[in-house]
């Protein structure tokens, strides 16, 4: 036998080679390299308004009559998870990716009174408890939602990891200093109204990234204010960079709820007036009143607990921004009727006009 | 906004406040010194602060069965019961744990890339095309691996007790790893004239999302089995990439895959030294999985597109590329059953004889 003839061959089918997805894609890189926003291209950039892609199939890949039905999403309604720019907030996240041990300088952190140390420990506490709710959350409906939405899917991926990343640095912030952790709020527990008893994914990010992350958006915002060092300023202004594009991701799809179901709106509204009482009241606000957090911040704004007047006269003020940004958020998403209309609570109107 | 402004803008509104009006509350400042451990001073070390070496004293007990239900993180003061319970399922160290866990966590970050910019996407260029529909299909199918590991543990993730926070921060850097890898696969199939392939028929993927049963079952056909075959392509991949991008994207997507498996199989060994009877019953579980992976392979679209992108086209693909494939096959059983082996589960006996043929190739 020569070595031709020991060669195996193999019968070869060859039938999927016409059972493709669409040809002739050709997506070019542009300055901003290759991005989600250049592969729409043809039917890869359809979006359906229903999908029917019940065997987890990628957007625009050839479909079999035999694929099993292994997805089950519960979520194939475009309106119901859509925002129109999910693929730029999912680059910018990939693109601002930052490291809690490396770009937080933990080495400026200096000893400080036990009244500051102790405070900064118990807000340090509540992040550590309330980070990872955006967390948990969004999980269980990335895993309940159709691939052929995968551009917010991915976001809500990023915003896991976003999360996971808040979580760790305040845990390391509590345990940096000569502290430690404190007592738990049981804020985020499960009790009717909370964000994880969320049936719809609607509900769920007008309570979770509307609400409560617009909420901790503005207390990291004014993170500064309250900061003693350089590692607690950094540590509070990248964690505002990705609340704020877990806030817009809120925003945007309440947006496109409100121009696409206004059908859905006063089921909207209703979900709202709910945040609103948990704004102004809830264990989720760390800058509600008349907790052991908003008793903890008073006393970092002030400079001590011999100084806690001046800081909850600071607190009072950094409470009406964060309505005020609240409301924003509410009239920039398509809902601001309700400011208008006596609907809000009127608590809020109170507090926006000081 | 800068920091003065700030302060400026916070004056203002202070300012406003009718300081005669303000109802000042008495802190009643009863938080303060509920502490289980105080004075706890982590220094950060040459790899900056990580998540491990915070556990310290306290800190560092990893309870063998978490009792707490709610968001309580490790080490912090439960306080007077009365809140209600959350629901996580799986409350057991055995379930879920891997010691490497916070480590990997940090390493994903410290190792983070972007499809975007990080890929030479210039240096493709036009292959045959049937090539181009190979690797087409490739992707199509490396796509739906990444799906189900998305889908998989995001199903589980709520599932996972706080307590056990450093599995639960690692999952989240393997969802976003893997969201990447579904993100650079499809941008890899898009951007050479071609298109998505067909779809998988799913019965592999089928079989990882129905192993509900238990965390640690789902880890190994999601880890052992499916991600030792993705992590075989991936390594394969380097070697035949057509172009420096594709190189990249194979190479970046190992180092990812080697966090997720190192995690699954160090969670394996956790559960089956801590756990009687866990390994015999992984066995029957990859016993099941393998034949499912059996079933799958006789299906085309998956063994013909690596054997035309192994052969050059065609006719090569006849030939020698199917005995590449092959040969690719080969090492992933056999990385299978060393990883088995070191599990101590009985795979290299047992596994599915169109399994074990491979190993002969
Ligand atoms: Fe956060
Ligand atoms: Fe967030």
């Amino acid at each position: 036998m020569n070595a031709a003839e020991s060669v195996e061959t193999f019968d070869l089918d060859l039938g999927w080679l016409d059972q493709m997805g669409e040809w002739g894609t050709r997506a070019e890189p542009g300055k901003q390299g290759l991005t989600l926003a250049d592969i729409q291209l043809g039917s890869y950039g359809d979006v359906p308004a229903h999908s029917d892609n019940l065997t987890g199939r990628p957007r625009g890949a050839g479909k079999r009559a035999d694929g099993f039905r292994v997805g089950g999403y519960e979520v194939r309604d475009k309106q119901d998870i859509w925002l129109d720019n999910a693929a730029m907030i999912y680059e910018e996240a990939v693109n601002r990716q930052w490291s809690s041990a490396t770009d937080v300088p933990w080495e400026t952190i200096r000893p400080l009174p036990d009244d500051v140390e102790q405070a900064q420990c118990e807000l340090a506490t509540l992040l550590t408890e309330v980070e990872f709710v955006a967390g948990d959350v969004p999980a269980r409906w990335v895993a309940a939602t159709t691939p052929d939405y995968f551009e917010p899917r991915m976001t809500l991926l990023a915003q896991i990891m976003d999360e996971s990343r808040h979580m760790d640095v305040f845990r390391k912030r509590a345990l940096a200093n000569g502290g430690g952790l404190l007592q738990r709020t049981g804020g985020t527990a499960g009790v009717v109204g909370s964000i994880d008893m969320s049936r719809d994914f609607t509900e769920m990010s007008s309570r979770l990234h509307i609400s409560g992350e617009g909420a901790v958006l503005s207390i990291f915002r004014m993170g500064e204010l309250m900061a003693y060092n350089e590692a607690e300023k950094i540590a509070y202004r990248l964690c505002a960079q990705d609340e704020a594009r877990h806030v817009a991701f809120g925003v945007m799809h309440l947006r496109y709820i409100a121009d696409t179901a206004p059908e859905r709106k006063e089921e909207i509204h209703c979900y709202l007036d709910e945040s609103e009482r948990a704004l102004l009241a809830g264990q989720q606000n760390p800058a509600a009143q008349q907790t052991p957090v908003s008793e903890a911040l008073a006393i970092l704004l002030g400079g001590g607990k011999d100084q806690f007047d001046d800081g909850y006269r600071k607190l009072l003020a950094i409470r009406r921004r964060q309505v005020k940004e609240y409301m924003q958020r509410v009239k920039s998403a398509g809902f601001g009727e309700r400011f208008e209309n006596g609907r809000a609570n009127p608590e809020l109107k109170t507090y926006a006009q000081l | 906004m800068s920091e003065t402004r700030k302060r400026r803008g916070l004056q203002r509104r202070i300012d406003k406040i009718d300081a005669e009006n303000i109802d000042y509350p008495t802190p009643s400042l009863a938080w303060m010194g509920r502490t289980h451990q105080w004075g706890t001073r982590v220094k950060p070390g040459n790899k900056g602060l990580t998540l491990s070496s915070l556990n310290v004293g306290h800190y560092g007990e990893i309870p063998e069965f978490w009792e707490d239900q709610t968001r309580m993180p490790r080490g912090s003061v439960a306080g007077p019961g009365g809140v209600p319970p959350i629901g996580y399922s799986v409350r057991a160290k055995h379930e879920l744990w891997a010691d490497c866990a916070g480590d990997l966590y940090e390493e994903a970050i410290q190792r983070r890339w972007a499809p975007t910019t990080d890929v030479p996407w210039a240096t493709i260029e036009p292959l045959p095309e049937v090539v181009e529909r190979a690797m087409c299909q490739l992707c199509t199918e490396l796509c739906q691996h990444a799906n189900v590991e998305i889908e998989t543990i995001t199903s589980w993730q709520q599932e996972l007790s706080y307590g056990y926070h450093e599995v639960k921060m690692f999952l989240a850097t393997e969802t976003f790893d893997a969201a990447r890898h579904f993100e650079v696969f499809r941008k890899r199939a898009l951007c050479n004239g071609g298109g998505l392939g067909v779809e998988s028929q799913g019965r592999v993927n089928r079989m990882i999302l129905e192993n509900r049963g238990g965390w640690t079952e789902a880890m190994a056909v999601l880890q052992l089995l499916r991600g030792t075959l993705t992590h075989t392509i991936y390594r394969h991949g380097m070697s035949f990439a057509h172009n420096d991008a594709e190189a990249i994207i194979f190479g970046k997507c190992l180092e990812d895959k080697s966090r997720h498996l190192a995690y699954g199989l160090d969670h394996l060994k956790y559960a089956i030294n801590h756990q009687s009877d866990q390994a015999l019953i992984l066995e029957q579980v990859l016993g099941i999985g393998e034949r499912h992976l059996v079933r799958e392979l006789r299906d085309p679209p998956f063994r013909e597109s690596l054997a035309i992108i192994f052969g050059g086209g065609i006719e090569g693909a006849r030939t020698h590329g199917m005995a590449r494939y092959q040969h690719l096959m080969g090492d992933f059983v056999r990385q299978y059953l060393d990883w088995s082996d070191w599990l101590g589960l009985r795979r290299r006996e047992f596994v599915a004889p169109e399994l074990k043929a491979f190993l002969e190739k």
